[in-house]
C-alpha cells in the first residue's frame, strides 16, 4: 500500500515537474478562456476567480496541468505537456499536497502558516479508504472545495468558523451516508450543537465561540477512542481549557476561566488524570459534549445522579429536595461544589466549621441536631474502629491469628460507603440501619481482639501451672525411685 | 512389725498417694484441652432478617419449596388460592426436614408419617407442638420471607 | 504409664486388686510375665543415659499418635481447603494451637531422639550378631518417620511446603531408570498438585501409621526378647562388677521421668514458639525466598547445591542423589560389612567413621541453616 502510494507520488512529480507555476492573473491562457465560454467549462473559472490561489498568480495549470501560457487550445491541454484534465478522485489531494507539504513553495508565496496538514489527514480517521475504494472518504477538496477557495478566516470560507458546521454536517448530519462507515454512529451532532451555548452563539454570528473543528481538531481527526484524540476521555479537559482558561476570552462572556484549574484537583479529575478511571467524568460528563451547557438548577440531582445513583434517588425523597428548590439552591453543588469537588471528609457533616450542614442549619433547629447526632454516631465508629484495630495489632504482635477479624474490616469500607450515602435522606434511622452493622463488626473484632490477647497471657499461665505440677511430678517420682533403690541395695 | 517400719511404710503410702494424686491433675492438665478441643467451636450464625426467594410469577400455584433462612431451612408454599405461607422446615418431632405434599394439600414429614395443615398445626402423626410460622411479603412481583415479630 | 500404674498397683495390693488379678492370672497367666519382668535388667555404666533415647522416640510417636487423631478431626485434605482447616485449628479451636504445635514439634524431636538412638547404637556397637534384624527394624522405623515428616510438612499446604514438596519430589525424579515414575507416583501427576496433597494425606494418617506398627512391632520384640545388648567393655567386667538397673520398676521411673520432662518441653515449645503457618501455596507464585527442606534433610539439601550441573559425563544432581543412597546403603549394612573387618582395629575404625559422618551433617547442616 506504502509503496504504491510512494509509486503514485514520483509518477505525479514526473508528469507535473515542480513547482514553477508562478504567473501573473493576466497571463493565465486557460483562465481568459474559459471565463470566456459558458456553462459547465465555464463554471470552474469563474469561481477561481476569487480563489486565493488564482490571486496569488497561481494558474489552472498548477493543479490540472498543461500549458498556460498557450493560447492554442490544442497544444495547451496537450497530454504530451502533462494535462491532467480532471485530476482522478483516488490520488486528486496529490494535487494541493505538492505544494501545501511543501514548506520553500509555501514560502516564496509568502505563506507563514504549517505545511503539516497532509500529514495529519493521512493518519486521520477521514483518510481511510472510502466504502468504494473510490479514494480517501474525505480529501482536501471534500471540505476546501476547488475552484473559489478562501482563507480560512474569510466568511466565505467553506471550513470558516460560521460555515463549517453545516460542512461537517453536510456527511455527518446524513444517516444514510454515516451509516456506511459505521451503523451505531449518531447523526444529531449538528442539532445538539445548535442547542448548546456554543452553538446558539455560533448561528448568530460569533466566530468566537466553538464549533466542530475547535474540539475535534481539523486535519488530524481520529476516533473518540483514540487517545491521539482531542476528545479522548483523557484529553477532553484540556481541550475544553484550550478556550474555556483564556480568562481575556472568556471575560467577554462574562464566564469564570478557572474551571480546568479546579478540575484538575477534584476528585474527578485525579481519578480520571492520575488513576485513569475511565469511569470519572470529564467536562462533557456534566455538561454534555455537543448539546454542552450548564446543567440547570434543578436538574443537577439528575445529572450527578447518572453515577451517584443512590444518593439521587435519596435526596429527591429527602426533605432537602423541596427545601432547596424554593430557595433556588443547586441541588449536589449547594453542599458539594462543582468543578473542584473534593472528596468527602466525616468533618463535612455535623455542625463544625467545615460542615456543610451549617451553611443553612442553625444550632437548635432540626437538620442542626440530626446533623450534629449523625457526626456523633460517625466518629463514635472512628474511634470504636481504631480501639479495636488497636487490639488486634496487638494480638496479632503476639503472635496470635486475627486475620478473620481483620477481613471482616474490608466490609467497613462497604458499610461506611452506605453509611455515607444514606445521609442524602436525611434521616437518622436510615443512617442509623446503615451505620449500625459497621459498628457491630467493630465491637465484634474488638472483643476477638482482646480475647487473642487474653488467650495468649492464659496459655502461659497454663503452661506455668502444668509446669509445676510436672516439677512437682519428677521430684516425687525422683524421691520414689530413690527409697526403691536404697531398698534394693539393702537386699 | 515395729514403729520404724510401720511409720515408713505410712510415709511410702502417702507418698504413693500424692503420686497417684499428682498423676490424677496432670492427666487432667492433658485431658482438659483435649476435651476441649472436641468441642467445635462454634461458628458464627449469620444473621438474616428476610430472605428474597424470587418472583411470584416463577412459583407455581400448589407447590412448596424449601429456602435456606440463615442457618435454618424454610418451607415456603404457594397455595391453590395464590396465597403464601411459610413454615419453618424442621418437623417438631425429631427435626427431619418436612415437604408439602401436594396430593394431600399438607405439610408432611416423611420420618414419622406427621402431618401439619396450612397453618402449621398438627394435624396427624408424633409432632409434639405446631411448626413455627414465618410471614411473606411480596414487594412488587418479588416474593420476600421474613420472621414475624415475636 | 498404663505399665507403671500395674505395677504400682500390685504392690499396693489392694482386696479388690488382688481379685482383679487373680482373675487375669487365670486367664493369661500373667505370673510367667511378671517372672520375665523381674528379670529384665539394664547395664549400668557411663553410657546409660543413651538408653533412654529409643523411649523418648516411642513417647513422642505416641504423643504424634494422639495429636494426629486430634487433628485428622478438623483438617481437610484438599488444595482449597487444606490451609484454611490448618488456620481454622489454629485460630478458632479450643487448644487447636497447641495441638498442632505439638505435634509438629514432636515430629522433630522424634527425628532428633531417633538420630540419637541410631548413632548412639551405633557407637556402642549394639548392632552387631545377634542383634543385626534389630538395627534393620529400626533404620526401617527412621527411614519411615523421615517420610511421615516429608509428608506431614505438605500438608498445611502453605507457600514452604508447597515450594519444598516440589524440589523433594523432583531430586526423587533423578534417581536413575525409576526416578521418573517415582515422581509420578509420589505427585499423583507431573506437578505438586491437590492430588499430591491428597496422596501425601492418605499415606501420612492410613499407610505410614501401619508400616511403622509393624516394623514398631518387630523391634521391640526383638529387644524383649534378646535382652538389652550389653557392650563390650562392660560385657568383659568382672560378674561381680556388672551392675545392673532393674527395667521394672527402676528402669522404667526413670524413664517415666524423662517422659515427663520431655512432654513438659513440647508444651514449652508450643507455647512459646508455636509453629507458624505462613502464605498459602499457589502454585503460579514464583518460590519465596529460602526455600528449604525440614532441618533433617538439610545436609543432604546443602550438598546437592554444592555439586556442580555436570560432572565429567553425568549429571551432576543424579550424582549426588546416587552417592546419598549408596552412603546410606553402606550405612544400613553396617552389619554386615563390620563383621568382615580384621577384630582389633575394628572398635577404633567403625568409630572414626561414626565421628566423620555425625561431624559431616552437623556442618552441612548449620551451612544450610546459616545460608537461610
Amino acid at each position: 500500500m506504502k509503496n504504491r502510494l510512494i509509486l503514485i507520488i514520483t509518477l505525479l512529480f514526473s508528469i507535473i515537474g515542480t513547482c514553477k507555476l508562478q504567473a501573473a492573473p493576466g497571463n493565465d491562457e486557460c483562465y481568459n478562456c474559459h471565463e470566456n465560454l459558458d456553462g459547465k467549462v465555464q463554471a470552474p473559472a469563474a469561481a477561481f476567480k476569487t480563489d486565493v490561489h488564482h490571486l496569488a498568480g497561481i494558474s489552472c495549470s498548477g493543479c490540472h496541468g498543461g500549458d498556460s501560457k498557450n493560447g492554442d487550445m490544442e497544444s495547451a491541454m496537450d497530454k504530451k505537456k502533462g494535462f491532467l484534465g480532471i485530476p482522478q478522485v483516488k490520488t486528486r489531494y496529490m494535487v494541493c499536497v505538492k505544494c501545501h507539504s511543501d514548506k520553500k513553495t509555501m514560502q516564496s508565496f509568502g505563506f507563514k502558516g504549517g505545511t503539516e496538514q497532509f500529514e495529519k489527514l493521512k493518519e486521520s480517521v477521514h483518510f481511510k479508504p472510502s466504502y468504494n475504494n473510490q479514494g480517501p472518504i474525505a480529501d482536501c477538496i471534500t471540505c476546501h472545495g476547488a475552484h473559489g477557495i478562501a482563507k480560512v478566516k474569510d466568511p466565505k470560507s467553506k471550513v470558516s468558523p460560521l460555515n463549517v458546521v453545516a460542512l461537517c454536517g453536510g456527511c455527518h448530519s446524513n444517516a444514510t451516508f454515516m451509516k456506511q462507515y459505521n451503523p451505531g454512529i449518531p447523526v444529531d451532532q449538528v442539532i445538539k450543537y445548535r442547542t448548546s451555548v456554543h452553538g446558539e452563539k455560533n448561528a448568530k454570528g460569533d466566530a468566537n465561540t466553538a464549533q466542530c473543528v475547535s474540539c475535534h481538531s481539523n486535519h488530524g481527526i481520529y476516533s473518540v477512542k483514540d487517545p491521539r484524540s482531542t476528545v479522548y476521555n483523557k484529553n477532553i479537559a484540556k481541550t475544553c481549557s484550550g478556550c474555556h482558561s483564556n480568562s481575556v476570552l472568556m471575560a467577554k462572556y462574562n464566564i469564570p476561566s478557572d474551571q480546568y484549574e479546579k478540575y484538575k484537583t477534584s476528585v474527578h479529575g485525579k481519578a480520571l488524570l492520575e488513576k485513569g478511571d475511565a469511569g470519572a467524568p470529564s467536562c462533557n460528563g456534566c455538561h454534555g459534549n455537543h448539546g454542552a451547557t450548564p446543567p440547570g438548577v434543578e436538574t443537577i440531582s439528575k445529572v450527578c445522579g447518572t453515577c451517584h445513583a443512590f444518593n439521587m434517588e435519596l435526596f429527591e425523597k429527602s426533605v432537602h429536595k423541596n427545601a432547596f428548590a424554593s430557595r433556588s439552591l443547586p441541588e449536589c453543588e449547594t453542599c458539594h461544589g462543582n468543578h473542584g469537588i473534593q472528596p468527602v471528609t466525616d468533618e463535612f457533616l455535623g455542625t463544625g466549621e467545615k460542615s456543610a450542614c451549617i451553611k443553612c442549619h442553625h444550632s437548635g433547629d432540626k437538620g442542626f441536631i440530626v446533623a450534629a447526632e449523625m457526626k456523633q454516631l460517625m466518629d463514635t465508629l472512628g474511634m470504636q474502629r481504631k480501639s479495636a484495630n488497636e487490639y488486634l495489632d496487638k494480638a496479632e504482635q503476639l503472635g496470635m491469628d486475627v486475620s478473620d477479624e481483620k477481613y471482616s474490616f474490608q466490609k467497613l469500607k462497604q458499610i461506611l460507603i452506605k453509611t455515607k450515602t444514606s445521609v442524602h435522606s436525611s434521616e437518622l434511622d436510615k443512617f442509623k440501619n446503615e451505620l449500625n452493622p459497621g459498628i457491630e463488626i467493630v465491637n465484634d473484632a474488638e472483643i476477638s481482639g482482646r480475647k487473642a490477647i487474653e488467650n495468649y497471657y492464659f496459655r502461659r499461665k497454663g503452661l506455668a501451672v502444668a509446669s509445676i505440677l510436672v516439677t512437682f511430678l519428677v521430684v516425687l517420682l525422683y524421691i520414689k525411685l530413690k527409697r526403691i533403690e536404697r531398698k534394693d541395695n539393702a537386699k | 512389725m515395729n514403729d520404724e517400719t510401720k511409720k515408713g511404710k505410712t510415709r511410702r503410702e502417702f507418698l504413693n498417694d500424692v503420686l497417684i494424686g499428682g498423676f490424677g491433675a496432670w492427666m487432667m492438665a492433658i485431658l482438659y484441652p483435649v476435651i476441649s478441643y472436641l468441642d467445635p467451636p462454634k461458628s458464627k450464625e449469620v444473621k438474616v432478617s428476610q430472605v428474597n426467594i424470587g418472583k411470584s410469577s416463577e412459583i407455581e400455584k400448589n407447590s412448596g419449596k424449601i429456602i435456606r433462612f440463615g442457618e435454618k431451612p424454610v418451607l415456603v408454599i404457594k397455595k391453590n388460592n395464590g396465597e403464601y405461607s411459610a413454615f419453618m422446615a424442621e418437623c417438631t418431632h425429631l427435626n427431619c426436614t418436612v415437604q408439602y405434599r401436594k396430593d394431600l394439600g399438607l405439610i408432611y414429614c416423611a420420618c414419622h408419617n406427621g402431618k401439619y395443615d396450612l397453618n402449621g398445626k398438627v394435624v396427624s402423626g408424633p409432632p409434639p407442638a405446631p411448626l413455627q410460622k414465618y410471614e411473606v411479603a411480596l414487594k412488587g412481583d418479588e416474593v420476600i420471607v421474613y420472621k414475624g415479630e415475636g | 504409664m498404663s505399665k507403671e500404674k500395674l505395677h504400682s498397683s500390685s504392690t499396693e495390693t489392694g482386696k479388690a486388686d488382688s481379685a482383679i488379678n487373680k482373675w487375669l492370672d487365670d486367664r493369661f497367666q500373667l505370673a510367667a510375665l511378671r517372672e520375665f519382668a523381674k528379670h529384665k535388667s539394664v547395664p549400668k555404666f557411663r553410657e546409660t543415659i543413651w538408653y533412654y533415647f529409643g523411649g523418648i522416640a516411642l513417647l513422642l510417636f505416641l504423643v504424634q499418635v494422639c495429636t494426629g487423631i486430634l487433628l485428622v478431626m478438623y483438617y481437610k485434605g484438599t488444595e482449597d481447603s487444606a490451609f484454611e482447616s490448618v488456620r481454622f485449628i489454629d485460630a478458632k479451636v479450643n487448644f487447636g494451637w497447641l495441638i498442632r504445635s505439638i505435634h509438629s514439634w514432636s515430629a522433630n524431636l522424634m527425628i532428633l531422639a531417633i538420630f540419637i538412638h541410631m548413632f548412639s547404637i551405633y557407637f556402642l556397637k549394639s548392632f552387631r550378631k545377634p542383634r543385626e534384624l534389630t538395627w534393620y527394624t529400626g533404620i526401617g522405623l527412621l527411614f519411615v518417620t523421615m517420610a511421615f515428616g516429608f509428608s506431614g510438612y505438605l500438608l498445611p499446604w502453605n507457600e514452604l511446603a508447597y515450594f519444598a514438596t516440589k524440589v523433594g519430589t523432583d531430586i526423587t525424579g533423578q534417581v536413575p531408570v525409576v526416578g521418573k515414575f517415582m515422581l509420578t507416583l509420589m505427585r499423583g501427576g507431573a506437578d505438586v498438585t491437590g492430588a499430591t496433597l491428597s496422596r501425601f494425606f492418605g499415606i501420612h494418617v492410613a499407610l505410614f501409621p501401619g508400616i511403622f506398627a509393624i516394623f514398631l512391632m518387630l523391634h521391640l520384640l526383638f529387644i524383649q526378647r534378646q535382652g538389652m545388648s550389653e557392650p563390650e567393655e562392660w560385657a568383659k567386667l568382672d560378674p561381680k562388677e556388672k551392675k545392673t538397673i532393674p527395667f521394672f520398676p527402676n528402669f522404667m521411673l526413670r524413664e517415666l521421668l524423662i517422659w515427663l520432662i520431655v512432654i513438659n518441653i513440647l508444651a514449652v515449645l508450643a507455647v512459646y514458639f508455636p509453629w507458624e503457618l505462613g502464605k498459602k501455596a499457589d502454585a503460579f507464585a514464583s518460590a519465596p525466598q529460602g526455600i528449604k527442606p525440614e532441618w533433617y534433610f538439610l545436609f543432604m539439601f546443602q550438598i546437592l547445591k554444592y555439586i556442580p550441573g555436570k560432572v565429567w559425563l553425568f549429571d551432576g544432581e543424579v550424582l549426588g542423589v546416587l552417592f546419598f543412597g549408596v552412603g546410606i546403603g553402606l550405612w544400613v549394612l553396617v552389619p554386615f560389612w563390620d563383621s568382615k573387618i580384621k577384630s582389633g582395629h575394628r572398635n577404633k575404625i567403625l568409630t572414626y567413621i561414626g565421628i566423620g559422618i555425625v561431624v559431616f551433617m552437623i556442618t552441612f547442616t548449620t551451612i544450610a541453616w546459616i545460608a537461610g
